[in-house]
């Protein structure tokens, strides 16, 4: 448990704390800046508001990416284009060299909305996913699920 | 239009899949990964998509298909499809069928309410898929033949 001073409020924190607090909480856009969370790629600001409580207008995005950092979280600023963002395997191939299935490798086994190679959100069924873009006034291009074993990779039918 | 094969995370290596995303009236959020299936007849939907976009049944017919070896039972219903991309769009009228189990990852494309609209080439050698559509002209699908004969 460490103890950081955010807004002029004390808090006690740990990474289990900070996971408990956004276990529930899909993903909002990401701007620039975002830290990854049991897997999933979180704002910054939308991470501190949950396991605090402040409201996000009470600290900025390099406060919170601070306080994440200290606690072990990887914290990441978003690219795009071509090799932006996702690390491409040596061996890559496939029409965008690798980067997108290295985009989409997270969230195998998961309902995904894409716009180009950006994941913009990752949840449990089709309903959440498009209840996410909704309620944030987003638009992909595409909606799956990401397959989650070889077989349905491969195009074999679930047995 | 001209749509680049889909990349999927596969055991240490990628895997490509001709997927085409395709819109269904009242889900304008987003498009539809949906895999290309020439030995289809039928145009195949999760239920789940039906009911998200809020597409209504007028009748009660129902039917029992073998889908990649499972067994579904799917509505019809006639929808309004599009498919984009950065300067075009075609709309056409079809006749999906709406299926209950979906386990599957992506819809299925086939011969009614897809591939009669497109002239479809597949380059597996360049991993794309070229749809130019067959006409102009709105095709309304025969509601008489979505049965299988």
């Amino acid at each position: 448990m460490r103890t950081f001073t955010i807004s002029g409020q004390t808090f006690h924190l740990d990474r289990a704390r900070v996971c408990s607090a956004v276990a529930e909480q899909l993903p909002e856009p990401l701007q620039e800046h975002f830290v990854i969370v049991d897997g999933r790629r979180y704002p910054p600001k939308q991470v501190i508001a949950a396991v605090t409580g402040l409201d996000r207008a009470d600290f900025t995005t390099h406060q919170a990416r601070r306080v994440l950092t200290r606690l072990g979280f990887v914290a990441a600023r978003q690219t795009y284009g071509k090799g932006g963002g996702v690390a491409v395997p040596d061996a890559a191939r496939g029409p965008f060299e690798g980067r997108q299935a290295e985009a989409l490798r997270p969230f195998i086994g998961r309902w995904v909305a894409i716009r180009g190679l950006e994941v913009l959100v990752a949840a449990d069924s089709p309903a959440d996913v498009v209840a996410w873009l909704s309620r944030h006034g987003q638009q992909a291009d595409s909606m799956f699920r990401v397959p989650a074993d070889a077989g349905s990779v491969g195009g074999a039918a679930p047995v | 239009m001209k749509f680049r094969f889909r990349e999927l995370p596969a055991a240490g290596s990628v895997a490509t899949r001709p997927v085409v995303d395709v819109w269904l009236e009242g889900l304008e959020v987003t498009g539809l990964g949906c895999l290309l299936d020439t030995g289809a007849m039928h145009t195949r939907f999760s239920a789940d998509i039906a009911e998200i976009a809020g597409i209504g049944f007028e009748a009660e017919e129902t039917s029992r298909f073998a889908v990649a070896g499972r067994i579904v039972e799917g509505r019809p219903a006639r929808v309004g499809l599009s498919l984009r991309d950065a300067v075009e769009r075609h709309d056409w009228d079809a006749i999906v069928w709406f299926c209950d189990p979906w386990p599957f990852d992506f819809q299925l494309l086939g011969l009614q309410g897809f591939l009669r609209h497109f002239r479809v080439t597949v380059s597996a050698y360049h991993e794309w898929v070229d749809c130019a559509p067959e006409t102009d002209e709105p095709f309304l699908e025969p509601a008489g033949r979505h049965q299988l004969p």
